[in-house]
């Protein structure tokens, strides 16, 4: 019998770390999902010359489980220019990664990668 | 005394701090927070001479014909649309060769030269925009003023 890695592995994990979250796409109301927090420390080199300077920030992302989005309605093509809000801020998401799972990446997650709501 | 080579790089710092809408100038510093930008940072450049060519027997105290290139990096975040860069890079070409202080300090047979410029572009919290502009400025180092 093969392993079901959503209910063993993907949803406990999601069960401990996730946080609430919502994602808006488009002009369809408002989803209630769980998206684990992903945002880490970056810094992004420069061209200085003999230099190499850095700017430091943070990359925000977050995880979230795709055959959660699916079952709530959000298709892949919906990600794009999606807002994100989850742990106090609110985000858009910008481009994604597809992490694939044993059953396949519909049954994988995807870690959003975000950019600033506000800013631009 | 005199320092013509930290005398430009002194005042090259004062001249891009004032380019409109830059919050922080600094020098030397390769750790630049998110927070500081737009910023402007002054990196003291290579120096060179014709030194090592030279074959002749002249005192080693003549002055020489001494050429440094600092890089002048600006770094904002906005997304692509609203960037700022080419407004900041028309400043500073502008203020750098157009500055009184800086003529007089490589003197009259000096020179300031724009060189050119490159960009660097990537995602931290929001898009990030740079742009390393370069001048040449080439002046007489005389050694018997250091």
């Amino acid at each position: 019998m093969a392993i079901d890695y959503s209910a063993l592995l993907f949803d406990p994990v999601y069960a401990e770390l996730g946080v609430p979250a919502t994602l808006t796409a488009g002009i369809a109301a408002a989803v209630d999902i769980t998206v684990i927090d992903d945002t880490k420390p970056k810094a992004l080199p420069l061209s200085a010359g003999t230099q190499t300077a850095e700017v430091r920030s943070v990359g925000p992302g977050a995880f979230a489980r795709i055959y959660e989005l699916a079952g709530k309605g959000i298709a892949r093509a919906d990600y794009a220019d999606a807002v994100l809000a989850f742990n106090g801020r609110a985000w858009v998401v910008r481009a994604w990664d597809l992490i694939g799972s044993p059953m396949g990446e519909d049954w994988g997650e995807v870690r959003f990668l975000l950019k600033e709501a506000a800013v631009g | 005394m005199k320092d013509v080579r930290e005398d430009i790089l002194a005042r090259l710092l004062v001249v891009v701090a004032g380019v409109p809408n830059i919050k922080t100038a600094l020098r030397n510093n390769v750790d630049i927070q998110e927070e500081l930008l737009p910023a402007v940072s002054v990196f003291d450049g290579d120096e060179e001479t014709g030194g090592a060519e030279d074959r002749s027997a002249r005192p080693a105290g003549r002055p020489y014909v001494a050429r440094m290139m600092p890089e002048i990096v600006v770094s904002e975040k906005h997304d692509g649309a609203g960037s700022e860069l080419s407004a900041f890079r028309r400043e500073i070409i502008s203020r750098v060769l157009g500055d009184a202080t800086l003529i007089a300090h490589v003197g009259g047979n000096g020179a300031i030269r724009y060189i050119g410029c490159q960009t660097d572009f990537g995602w931290i919290r929001s898009q990030l925009n740079a742009m390393n502009v370069q001048f040449m400025f080439q002046y007489s180092l005389k050694i018997e003023e250091l």
